[in-house]
């Protein structure tokens, strides 16, 4: 036990011993410092937390130190120096969604035409297109769409197809302080420019967005729904290239608790009609029928005539078996217009 | 609440200056830190606050009932009753899932039905931690290495938040003893904590979650994109990250505790200069090292038999400390992997002299072999991985940032450590102005390497 011991005592040999104030002092003025280089960050990432006693505290906070900060050039320059050091993609100026859409905006006040791009041939009976080659495949979303990018990269590996996985966690559409996904579709699709995009979001909603009068309007309204409708269908807009590029959003499966229930309905709701203009190019796919029959949460559920759990602990996310499965069929679906 | 982030910013600071005001008044200062340390904890989430209570209350319980008879049978009874209540509830929020499945497809392979319900139970983040240390202390109590102590302490000692989640693992009698007096206020390693702190952000921060996010996770994705290189460039990343993340986990436990008075025992001593496997897990990991051999390893047996009989103890002591990191079987097989290299080590140790620097290399490279079984989450994707070693190519991955986190992190290690110390004594001995202020530019400069979806977690978190 000697070598134990001796772990125990190993800073009893260092030159300088400091009294508890200065620990105290040490960490306060940290603190401080900190505050006055990046007090503004620390509302920011207050807004990012759900609502509860953790968000409102850091808010509490946050919002003098914010205030304090805003009153010096530090963060700036703070800002300036370390900017290249950040990893996130530099973002698009363009499809930001912090311009509040204006009612009646794009159709002059007018009622919105009909075009032929609103039919999917399937549903007016007529012959599909002749499939093309698949060449590049961006998978993106929030959470929700991990394991089911590597799931999908694994199932069309060797297949010739370029696949780019571009998760954001913690990101929704009605929460644009981690990405605004207005800006992020441009982006993405000016780089990687796919063929088909696969998206599945909706971990993170829920969130409060500005409406066409300005105000915040809280979920789960059909207000609420028509602005994230818009937002859905701007970024459809983006990703599919002017007629380029499809598009498969994926509705969430019934989540296990209620309160999250009532947002994935609104949110599926809102996808939904979002589409509408592009039906030959963009499916919503239904992952209910598979995962969540009648739209009733199930951990488990029949894979192989083997019982097997699809649902991670947390109730919201697909595990890897959930994933697998999910992969599979949109790897059939893909092959309804793809060739690779 | 993880520790690089807002919210610990303000809980740590207001926890510290109470806790020193305290110091001095033991019977406020332990409940204090006890609330404060569950406020913590249930930042995960209230509910695990319920099973940390539980095992804190069944363990003192059985600490006071063993230390209660001097009836050998008696004592050992209660003692192998509280480590069993333990074992079972780690069993059943880590492993259930893990057992019940593994036992449905043994049975359906002989045309038997899955016998016990599926059930998707959340992992108490820090269980296998803390219910190891709950063990500690009954054992100890049992070995009569400690007295059973007040609860209000054994509620301290186990939900103490610098530890709590993720290690070290603290056994109850080096712990313990520091309870029962207050901390001396006038000698605390201030530059030592916050050296130590300094050194784990950047560890977890810049590096483990850059190596990560660049090489580490598409690579082990979907390995199938990827060349052989990739693969190797990828397997080093890996041993890279899993070192700095959770050596950088525990820098910052340490530095924590210290600044709050307490020592830990140290966690890691540069893993990757080991020449060997046993040398290398008495630098890795080592509290669970510690833990394995006083708990499973001794009490197996350890060397007291013949060398069959201690090459069991080995094999089925590092099994089960593969089993301990997460219930998968690329889990097991690492630790078997493990195991096998120390009997290899134990049979043919002494009859063959190599050199250093060629044991080392050997050591070195069926380390990173066994970290491409770990980070695989299946059998499956391990399979996938190993075949891209075949696959010619060239590096995709490979950027001078990457060479760079990857080279200094492993070959830091080799290197004779003094000029090291001496940059870490003098900046432990600045004053606390400017280490606050160091610490504070630090933060800055780290913080903008973090992504805009926040700091991913602990690998060690999940175990």
């Amino acid at each position: 036990m000697a070598d134990d011991d001796a772990l125990m005592h190993r800073f009893e040999k260092n030159a300088r011993r400091f009294n508890a104030r200065d620990a105290i002092l040490t960490v306060f003025f940290a603190a401080f410092v900190l505050v006055l280089i990046q007090g503004n960050s620390m509302t920011r990432a207050g807004e990012r937390l759900k609502p509860g006693l953790q968000r409102d505290v850091v808010l509490a906070v946050g919002k003098p130190a914010g205030w304090i900060a805003d009153q010096l050039p530090l963060h700036t320059v703070a800002h300036d120096l370390t900017a290249g050091l950040s990893p996130d993609t530099q973002l698009s100026k363009e499809g930001g969604f912090d311009t509040p859409l204006q009612a009646g905006a794009g159709a002059a006040n007018q009622v919105p035409l009909v075009t032929p791009d609103a039919f999917a041939p399937a549903t007016i009976g007529a012959k599909p297109g002749p499939k093309v080659p698949l060449k590049t495949l961006l998978i993106t979303g929030d959470s929700l769409s991990q394991p089911l990018d590597t799931e999908l990269g694994r199932a069309l590996a060797g297949g010739g197809v370029k696949v780019v996985r571009d998760a954001k966690l913690g990101s929704g559409i009605s929460k644009t302080d981690i990405v605004d996904w207005g800006r992020l579709a441009v982006t993405q699709t000016k780089n990687d420019q796919p063929d088909a995009v696969i998206m599945f979001m909706g971990a993170n909603e829920g969130f409060p967005m500005k409406g066409t009068n300005g105000k915040d309007m809280p979920c789960c309204s059909a207000a609420w729904a028509s602005i994230y409708a818009n937002r859905a269908r701007q970024m459809m807009n983006t990703y599919r290239r002017g007629g380029r590029t499809h598009i498969y959003w994926l509705k969430i499966p019934a989540q296990r608790k209620p309160g999250r229930q009532a947002i994935a309905r609104v949110v599926n709701a809102a996808i939904t009609v979002a589409a509408q203009p592009w039906g030959n190019q963009v499916t919503v796919f239904d992952t209910n029928p598979t995962f969540t029959p009648g739209g009733k949460y199930r951990d488990a559920m029949d894979i192989g005539g083997k019982e097997t759990i699809v649902r991670k602990s947390d109730g919201i996310h697909l595990n890897e078996a959930g994933s697998a499965l999910l992969a599979k069929l949109m790897v059939a679906e893909l092959r309804t217009g793809f060739d690779f | 609440m993880l520790f690089p982030t807002v919210q610990f910013a303000i809980f740590f600071p207001i926890v510290l200056a109470i806790s020193w005001a305290l110091m001095s008044r033991p019977a406020l200062w332990k409940p204090f830190i006890v609330f404060a340390s569950y406020v913590f904890y249930a930042g995960a989430s209230w509910r695990f606050c319920l099973l940390l209570a539980g095992v804190t209350i069944g363990n003192q319980v059985a600490a006071r009932l063993i230390a209660a008879t001097e009836d050998e049978r008696r004592r050992k009874r209660i003692v192998v009753a509280a480590v069993a209540l333990d074992l079972f509830a780690l069993g059943v929020f880590k492993y259930y899932s893990f057992f019940v499945e593994s036992l449905g497809n043994g049975l359906d392979g002989i045309g038997l039905g899955m016998p016990l319900p599926l059930l998707t139970i959340a992992l108490p983040v820090g269980i296998s931690f803390f219910t190891f240390q709950a063990i500690s202390y009954v054992v100890d109590v049992y070995r009569r290495q400690v007295e059973p102590s007040p609860t209000i302490d054994v509620a301290l000692y186990l939900s103490f938040f610098p530890h709590l989640v993720a290690g070290p693992i603290v056994r109850a009698k080096e712990f313990l003893p520091q309870l029962l007096k207050p901390r001396d206020p006038k000698t605390v390693a201030v530059g030592a904590g916050i050296a130590l702190i300094a050194l784990g952000l950047v560890k977890k921060v810049v590096i483990a979650d850059y190596l990560a996010r660049s090489v580490v996770d598409p690579v082990f994705g979907v390995p199938q994109a990827y060349a052989a290189p990739d693969a190797l460039l990828a397997a080093y990343a890996y041993t890279a990250q899993i070192y700095c993340d959770f050596s950088g986990y525990t820098d910052i436990a340490i530095g924590l505790a210290l600044l709050m008075g307490y020592v830990f025992p140290q966690n890691f001593n540069s893993p990757y200069k080991a020449t060997g496997f046993q040398d290398f897990w008495r630098r890795w990991h080592m509290t669970l090292s510690r833990f394995l051999r006083d708990f499973l390893y001794i009490p197996l047996g350890g060397n007291r038999g013949g060398k069959w009989f201690i090459y069991r103890n080995v094999m089925l002591t590092m099994l089960l400390g593969g089993l301990w990191h997460g219930a998968a079987w690329t889990f097991v097989i690492w630790g078997g992997m493990h195991g096998l290299y120390q009997v290899l080590e134990r049979m043919w140790g002494g009859r063959i002299t190599l050199p250093a620097w060629f044991r080392w290399f050997v050591t070195f490279h069926a380390i990173v072999l066994g970290w491409i079984v770990f980070r695989s989450q299946s059998l499956g994707q391990l399979g996938d991985f190993l075949a891209r070693f075949a696959e010619p190519g060239s590096f995709t991955l490979l950027t001078v940032p990457v060479a760079l986190a990857i080279g200094l992190t492993i070959g830091l290690q080799l290197v004779p450590t003094g000029l090291l110390q001496r940059a870490q004594l003098w900046f432990e001995g600045l004053r606390p102005l400017a280490l606050g202020g160091g610490l504070a530019v630090l933060i800055v400069v780290v913080a903008a390497t973090i992504s805009s979806q926040g700091v991913a977690p602990f690998i060690y978190f999940s175990f």
